[in-house]
C-alpha cells in the first residue's frame, strides 16, 4: 500500500509550484494579478493546506509506527563522484512538517487581515510560498549538502521578506546584515561540510558520523581536526538560530511585516539550526567536548538575549530578544545530549511565540489606526497600555502565551522548559544556575510586556511622547502621520482566528511530553523515553520543577508590583543605581557597534585601500608600460585622442604580417 | 586545389581509430561561416539609417546560428565519447602546416552552444541602437563566427587567427559606440590582447616546429609530440600570460574595468558572456591539455592566483561606486573558480571550473545587460546618484534581485553548482597536501561572504530606500519593457535549469574532463621532483590517497 510518505516530495513542491504561478504572473502580467487578491490568497492557503494534510499524514503514520521512508536520485556526478538528492522521512522530519504547515498555514490566514491596506498584498504571499516550500525542503533533506541548499534558500526568503517595505531604510539594513550574518555561518557550514566530506567521503548524517567514527579511531584523521569539523558545521546553526556571537541579525529583522517575525523569525527557519543540531546527534554525541561548547553557547545566548529584553522598550524587539534566549534554551539541551527535549521545546515556543508575535502584530495593526503608519511609534510599548479593553481576543491569547512562556504549569512552556532545565543540571549544574535564573527573568520580562501593553491607561494619545520618540528616532514628525486620530479595535476574524487556534496548542501541547509518559519523546526516540519513565521520580522531579515554577512565579510578581500595581518604581531603584549596567543593556551589551566598527567599517576600509592600489598601483603599473612604449611623455594623451587606433591598427597589422612571414620563412626550414 | 589532393591522408578509418569521429555533414564550419557571410550580407540590407530592417536581419542570422549549433549537438554530438567529433579537415596551406580542421569535444561543444545563444541574446539587446546600426550589426555577427571559430577550430594557428580576428569586432565596437573614455578603453582593450597574443603564436610556431619535420599545428598531433618538460614550461608560462589576461588573473586585468566600464549593453554581453571564456577555454585545451607535465608542476599557481582573484576582486568591487565597474570586478572575481577548478586534479573541480564559465558566461551577461538597460532609464551609474529606483522600476528591481541572487551563487541556480564542485573538488583533491587544501579553501570561502556584501549593498543602494528626488525629477524611470523582461527570462531557463539538474549541461562534457584530468594525473604521477612544495611528496601518497576510501553507508 502506497503511504502517504511516499509522496512526501509533494509537501515542499506544492507550495513552490504556488510561488511560481503568482510570481511569473506578477512579472509578466503585473497590474491583472495585483488585482486578483483573492484568488491568489486562496490559491497558494489551499496549496500550503494539501501540504499541511499530507504532512498531518504522515506524522500519523509515524506514530503509528510506520519505518522511516528515503528516496534519492543521483544530482551530479563525475569522475567516481556522485551526489545523492531526495527526500527523507522520519520522526523527527514528520514533527517539523506537521509544525512548519501549521504555523505558516495560520500565519498566511493572519497576513489575509494584517496586509490587507497593503499594496504588494500579492508579493508578499508569493514570498510566503516560497519561505514555505524551502523550510519544507530543508526537513525533508536527507544528507548534509541538501541541508545547505535550503538553508540558503530559506535564508534567501528571509532577505526577501525582511526587506519587503524597502522604501524604509531600516529595513533594507537589516536584510542586507541578515544575509550577511547568515552568510558567515554558512562560511562555516560549508567549510565543515566539505571536512567531513573528505574525512568521510559521505554527505548522509549517519555516513558521517560512523565514517568519521572510523577515520578518527584509525587515526587517518587526528581528533583535533575532527573536533574542528565539528565546530565548524556548528557554525550554520549559530547563524541561523541566533547563538551568540551571531545573533546581532535577528532583532534588527523585526523590520519584516510582523507576520514574518512569527513564522520565519520565531516559529520556523530560526528552528532550523536547532533542527540541524538534531540531525547531527549521531556525529555530536561522539564528542562530548563540542557538546559542552554548544551547551555553554546555547546558556550565554539565554542569558543574553532574556537580559537585553528587560530594558526593551519597542514590543516586537522585546519579543525577539525572548526569541533568542529561548534559542538559547535549546541549544543548551543539544549540547546537554538531550536532543529530544530540545526538538521538544522548539514544537512548544514555535506555538507560543509565533501567537504572541500575531498578538503583538494585531496591537500595531491597532496602533497604526491612531499614530500613523510609522514602526517607532506603533511598536513602542510608552504609547500602548489599557489595550486589553479594546481588543480582549488579543490581549487574552497574549497573556496565555506570557504563562506559556514562563513556565507556569500546566502551559505547554513548563513541560519543555523544566526536561532542559533538568538534563542541563544533571550534566552541566553551573550552567543550570544560569539557566535557572533565566527563568525569572524571562518571566518578568513577558509580564512586563503584557502589563505595558494590555493593562494601564491608553498612552498612545500622548503627543509629547511621540514627538520624543520621533526624535530620539532621528526622524522628522511627518504631517501626513501626525494626526491619524482612528480609534482602537479589535482586529477582523482573520487574524483573531490564528491567534485562538493557536493558543489551542500553548496550552495543551505540553502534555504529550510530561516526564513520565512522553508520547513526544516516544516518537522521535522511543528507547529514550522508555528510560525517562522508568528512572521518572516524583522525589527527583518535583524539587526541580518546583524551583522553576517558583522563581517564575517570583518575576512575575516583581512585574506584578512594578507595572500592574506600581508599587515600586524599578527605574529609580535599579537603573538610577547602576547605570552602567542600565546602559550596557540598553546598548545590547554593546556587540552592535563593535560589530559596525570592526567589520562594516574595517571591510569597507580594506575594500577602498585594495581599490586604491588597484587604481594606483596595478594600473599604474601598466600605464608607465604604455608611457615608456611610446616614448612619449605625454603617453596618455594619445590614449585620448583618435590616433591610438592608428597604433593599435599597426601593432595588429604587425601581429598578421608576423604570422606571415614566420608561415613563409619557417615552412621550407623545418 | 592542390590543397584537396593532399586532403587524402585523412582516412577516416584512420581518424576513427585515433579517436576522433568525422562529421557526417560539415555543421561547424556552417556554423562559423554562416554568421560571416551573413554580416557580409548587412551593407545590402535596405535600411533608412535607423537600424529597423538591419537589427531583424542581424537577429535571424543569429538565431538561425544558434540552431545550427543545436543542431549540431543533436545530431552529430555524443556526449559518452571523450574524443573530437564533428571533425572536418580541409588541408589548407600545407606549406605552412595550416589545416581548417575544426571539431568538437566536451570541451568546446558547451561554449559553442553558449556562444550563439548569448550573441543571439546580445543581438536582441542591440535593438535600441541607432547609431551606425549596419556597421554594428555588421561587427556582432563577425563576431559570433570568429567565437565559434575560437572554440571549434582544432589547428593551434588556425586557433591564433581566430583569437586575433575577434578583437578587432570588440575594439571597433568599444571605440565607436562606447562611454566618454571609449577611446583610452579601447586602446588598452587592444594593447593588452594583442600583445599578450604573440605569446600564443609564439608557443604556436614552437610547438609546432619542434622536432622537426613538416609543420603541423594540429591540437591532435601537437598533444602526440610528448615535449620535453623544460620545453612545455617555457610554452606553458608564455600561454599562461597569454590567456590570463583574457581570462583575466590579477594583475593582468587592469584593460577588463576600463572595457566593461565604457562598453554598450550588447557588448558587454559578449565580453562578460564569451570573451572571457576564451581565456579559461584556451587554459584547458592548451595548458592543462597539451603541456601536462608543465601543468603539472604549475597547477599549484593557478589554484593561487585563483583565490588572488576571488577574494582582491570582490574587494574591489565592493568599494567601486561605478555600477558597471562594480559588476567588472565581480567578473573577475567569479573567474577565479575557474582557475582553482583548473588547477586541481580532479575531475569534479575541473568539471565545476567548465560549469563556472558556463554559468558565469549566462549570469555575467544577465547582470551587464541589467546595468545597460538601469544606465537607459538612470543616465547615470554612480551608486551615490541612485536611490529608492525599486519604486518606480518593480519589475526591474525583482529581475536586478534574482540576477544577483545567482550571482552570489544562491542553491538551485547554476553559479551554486559550480562553485559547489570546485570547492568539493579541491576539497577532496588528494594531490596537494592537506595544509595547503584547508588555505585554499578557507581563502576561496571568505569570496562566499563577500560576493553577497558588495551585491546586496549594490542592490541597496539602487533601489531600497526612499527615492532620490533629484533623480526621479530629471529622468524618466519607466519599468522594464517585455523585451528585456524576455532577455533575462531566456538568460534564466538556462541558470536555474543547471542548477536544479545539472547533470542537464554536466552530462555534455563529463568524458572529456575525465579524459584530460587522467591524463593530467598521470603526468603529476610522473614528476619525480615536484617544484612546487604545495604538491603532495610522491612516498605519503599511499597513505593520503586512503583516506576518502571508506563506504558510506547512506549514500545509496
Amino acid at each position: 500500500m502506497p503511504s502517504a510518505a511516499d509522496s512526501a516530495w509533494l509537501i515542499p513542491v506544492l507550495p513552490l509550484i504556488g510561488a511560481l504561478i503568482t510570481g511569473l504572473g506578477l512579472i509578466s502580467f503585473n497590474r491583472t494579478i495585483n488585482r486578483l487578491r483573492k484568488p491568489v490568497a486562496l490559491l497558494l492557503i489551499s496549496c500550503v493546506g494539501a501540504a499541511a494534510v499530507i504532512s498531518y499524514t504522515i506524522l500519523f503514520e509515524q506514530l503509528g509506527g510506520a519505518p522511516p521512508v528515503e528516496h534519492l536520485f543521483v544530482w551530479a556526478s563525475a569522475g567516481d563522484f556522485s551526489l545523492p538528492m531526495g527526500y527523507v522521512v522520519d520522526p523527527l522530519a514528520a514533527v517539523m512538517l506537521a509544525l512548519v504547515t501549521t504555523v505558516a498555514l495560520l500565519v498566511m490566514i493572519y497576513s489575509h487581515g494584517y496586509m490587507a491596506h497593503d499594496k504588494s498584498y500579492v508579493r508578499f504571499f508569493t514570498y510566503l510560498a516560497i519561505f514555505s516550500s524551502s523550510m519544507l525542503g530543508l526537513v525533508v533533506s536527507p544528507n548534509l549538502l541538501e541541508i545547505y541548499v535550503f538553508w540558503e534558500l530559506v535564508g534567501m526568503s528571509s532577505y526577501l521578506l525582511v526587506g519587503f517595505w524597502y522604501d524604509r531604510d531600516g529595513a533594507a539594513h537589516a536584510a542586507q546584515k541578515a544575509f550577511v550574518v547568515n552568510r558567515v555561518g554558512d562560511f562555516g557550514l560549508l567549510l565543515g561540510i566539505l571536512g567531513l566530506f573528505w574525512a568521510t567521503g559521505s554527505f548522509g548524517f549517519q555516513g558521517i558520523a560512523d565514517g568519521l567514527a572510523t577515520a578518527v579511531s584509525s587515526g587517518v584523521v587526528p581528533g583535533w581536526a575532527a573536533l574542528a569539523l565539528c565546530l565548524l558545521v556548528f557554525m550554520g546553526p549559530m547563524a541561523k538560530s541566533a547563538q551568540f556571537p551571531l545573533h546581532v541579525w535577528l532583532p534588527d529583522a523585526m523590520e519584516g511585516p510582523t507576520p514574518i517575525s512569527a513564522l520565519i523569525h520565531a516559529a520556523t527557519m530560526v528552528a532550523a539550526g536547532v533542527f540541524l543540531v538534531a540531525r547531527l546527534e549521531p556525529l555530536y554525541s561522539q564528542f562530548p567536548s563540542v557538546g559542552v561548547f554548544i551547551a555553554v553557547i546555547g546558556t550565554l545566548t539565554c542569558f543574553l538575549g532574556a537580559s537585553i529584553a528587560l530594558t526593551q522598550m519597542d514590543l516586537k524587539k522585546g519579543l525577539a530578544y525572548s526569541t533568542v534566549s529561548q534559542l538559547g534554551y535549546m541549544m543548551l539541551a543539544m549540547g546537554c545530549g538531550a536532543p529530544v527535549a530540545g526538538m521538544f521545546h522548539l514544537v512548544t515556543h514555535a506555538f507560543f511565540k509565533a501567537m504572541l508575535f500575531l498578538g503583538s502584530g494585531s496591537v500595531i495593526h491597532a496602533m497604526e489606526d491612531v499614530v500613523g503608519h510609522e514602526p517607532v511609534l506603533a511598536q513602542d510599548m510608552r504609547l500602548m497600555g489599557g489595550l486589553r479593553k479594546k481588543m480582549p481576543i488579543t490581549a487574552i491569547t497574549f497573556l496565555i502565551g506570557c504563562i506559556a512562556i514562563s513556565g507556569i504549569p500546566p502551559l505547554a512552556g513548563f513541560w519543555s522548559k523544566d526536561e532542559i532545565l533538568g538534563q542541563a543540571f544533571q550534566a552541566f549544574p553551573l550552567l543550570w544556575v544560569v539557566g535557572f535564573l533565566t527563568a525569572g527573568m524571562t518571566a518578568f520580562y513577558m509580564f512586563r510586556l503584557y502589563f505595558l501593553t494590555f493593562e494601564g491607561e491608553f498612552r498612545g494619545n500622548d503627543e509629547a511622547m511621540q514627538a520624543k520618540l520621533m526624535a530620539a528616532a532621528g526622524k522628522s514628525v511627518d504631517e501626513e502621520h501626525a494626526h491619524h486620530a482612528g480609534s482602537l479595535h479589535e482586529s477582523p476574524w482573520s487574524m483573531t482566528l490564528p491567534l485562538v487556534v493557536l493558543a489551542v496548542p500553548s496550552v495543551l501541547v505540553g502534555l504529550l511530553g510530561t516526564p513520565w509518559n512522553s508520547r513526544f519523546a516516544g516518537l522521535l526516540n522511543p528507547e529514550e523515553a522508555m528510560e525517562m519513565a522508568e528512572h521518572f521520580s516524583w522525589g527527583e522531579f518535583l524539587p526541580l520543577a518546583g524551583a522553576s515554577v517558583a522563581i517564575s512565579v517570583v518575576g512575575i510578581s516583581v512585574a506584578v508590583l512594578a507595572y500592574a500595581l506600581h508599587r515600586i518604581d524599578l527605574g529609580e531603584l535599579v537603573a538610577a543605581r547602576f547605570p552602567s549596567v542600565n546602559a550596557f543593556l540598553a546598548n545590547k551589551w554593546y556587540l552592535d557597534a563593535i560589530n559596525e566598527k570592526l567589520f562594516v567599517r574595517g571591510s569597507r576600509k580594506i575594500a577602498r585601500e585594495v581599490l586604491e592600489v588597484d587604481a594606483k598601483v596595478v594600473d599604474g603599473v601598466v600605464n608607465l608600460t604604455g608611457l615608456l612604449t611610446l616614448g612619449s611623455g605625454e603617453g596618455l594623451k594619445y590614449f585620448e585622442t583618435g590616433r591610438a587606433q592608428f597604433y593599435a591598427l599597426i601593432v595588429f597589422g604587425g601581429v598578421i604580417a608576423l604570422v606571415v612571414l614566420f608561415g613563409v620563412l619557417g615552412g621550407p626550414i623545418a | 586545389m592542390l590543397e584537396f589532393a593532399v586532403s587524402a591522408p585523412f582516412d577516416p578509418a584512420a581518424d576513427i581509430a585515433a579517436g576522433i569521429i568525422p562529421a557526417q555533414f560539415p555543421w561547424l564550419s556552417l556554423s562559423i561561416l554562416f554568421p560571416i557571410v551573413g554580416s557580409l550580407m548587412v551593407p545590402f540590407i535596405p535600411d533608412q539609417g535607423d537600424g529597423r530592417q538591419v537589427r531583424w536581419f542581424a537577429l535571424g542570422i543569429a538565431l538561425t546560428t544558434f540552431l545550427i549549433t543545436v543542431a549540431a549537438y543533436l545530431n552529430g554530438y555524443d556526449p559518452s565519447f571523450s574524443g573530437l567529433q564533428l571533425s572536418e579537415r580541409v588541408s589548407w596551406l600545407p606549406n605552412l602546416g595550416l589545416t581548417w580542421a575544426v571539431g568538437a569535444d566536451g570541451l568546446s561543444m558547451p561554449l559553442i552552444l553558449l556562444t550563439s545563444f548569448i550573441t543571439t541574446l546580445a543581438v536582441l539587446a542591440a535593438w535600441p541602437v541607432t547609431f551606425k546600426p549596419k556597421l554594428f550589426f555588421f561587427l556582432m555577427l563577425a563576431m559570433d563566427g570568429g567565437q565559434i571559430a575560437v572554440f571549434a577550430v582544432q589547428d593551434m594557428l588556425l586557433f591564433f587567427l581566430a583569437w586575433e580576428l575577434e578583437l578587432l569586432p570588440v575594439y571597433l565596437l568599444l571605440a565607436i559606440w562606447g562611454g566618454k573614455k571609449r577611446q583610452y578603453a579601447a586602446t588598452k582593450f587592444i594593447l593588452y590582447t594583442a600583445g599578450s597574443s604573440l605569446f600564443i603564436l609564439l608557443a604556436a610556431l614552437a610547438m609546432g616546429f619542434m622536432g622537426g619535420g613538416t609543420p603541423n599545428f594540429e591540437y591532435a598531433v601537437l598533444a602526440q609530440k610528448g615535449f620535453s618538460t623544460s620545453f612545455q614550461l617555457l610554452c606553458y608560462a608564455g600561454l599562461l600570460i597569454a590567456f590570463g589576461v583574457k581570462l583575466p588573473i590579477v594583475p593582468l586585468h587592469t584593460w577588463l574595468p576600463d572595457a566593461h566600464g565604457e562598453a554598450t549593453a550588447p557588448v558587454h554581453m559578449l565580453l562578460a558572456g564569451i570573451l572571457l571564456k576564451m581565456g579559461g577555454y584556451a587554459l584547458m585545451r592548451f595548458n592543462a591539455e597539451m603541456l601536462p607535465d608543465a601543468h603539472a608542476q604549475f597547477a599549484p599557481l593557478l589554484v593561487v592566483l585563483g583565490v588572488v582573484n576571488i577574494i582582491y576582486a570582490a574587494l574591489t568591487s565592493f568599494a567601486q561606486r561605478n555600477l558597471k565597474r562594480k559588476i567588472a570586478y565581480s567578473s573577475i572575481s567569479h573567474m577565479g573558480f575557474v582557475l582553482i577548478g583548473i588547477g586541481s586534479f580532479s575531475a569534479l573541480g575541473t568539471s565545476g571550473a567548465m560549469l563556472q564559465m558556463i554559468s558565469h558566461g549566462l549570469i555575467g551577461a544577465s547582470l551587464f545587460f541589467l546595468v545597460g538597460a538601469t544606465y537607459d532609464r538612470t543616465h547615470t551609474l554612480q551608486l551615490d546618484e541612485m536611490g529608492g529606483v525599486g519604486q518606480k522600476m518593480r519589475i526591474m528591481f525583482a529581475l536586478w534581485t534574482v540576477c544577483s541572487l545567482a550571482s552570489l551563487a544562491l542553491p538551485g541556480m547554476s553559479g551554486f553548482v559550480s562553485e559547489l564542485m570546485v570547492f568539493t573538488g579541491f576539497a577532496t583533491d588528494e594531490a596537494y597536501t592537506l595544509t595547503f587544501r584547508i588555505v585554499i579553501d578557507g581563502l576561496a570561502a571568505i569570496g562566499v561572504i563577500l560576493t553577497p556584501i558588495y551585491l546586496l549593498s549594490m542592490l541597496r543602494e539602487i533601489f531600497f530606500g526612499k527615492e532620490n528626488a533629484q533623480l526621479a525629477s530629471n529622468t524618466n524611470l519607466v519599468d522594464a519593457e517585455p523585451r528585456e523582461v524576455y532577455i533575462i527570462g531566456c538568460l534564466l531557463v538556462p541558470i536555474i535549469g543547471i542548477g536544479l539538474y545539472p547533470r542537464l549541461m554536466t552530462d555534455s562534457y563529463r568524458t572529456a574532463i575525465e579524459a584530460l584530468v587522467n591524463r593530467d594525473v598521470a603526468a603529476m604521477e610522473t614528476i619525480s621532483r615536484p617544484t612546487a612544495p604545495m604538491i603532495r611528496n610522491p612516498s605519503l601518497a599511499p597513505a593520503l590517497l586512503q583516506a576518502p576510501k571508506l563506504p558510506s553507508p547512506g549514500a545509496t
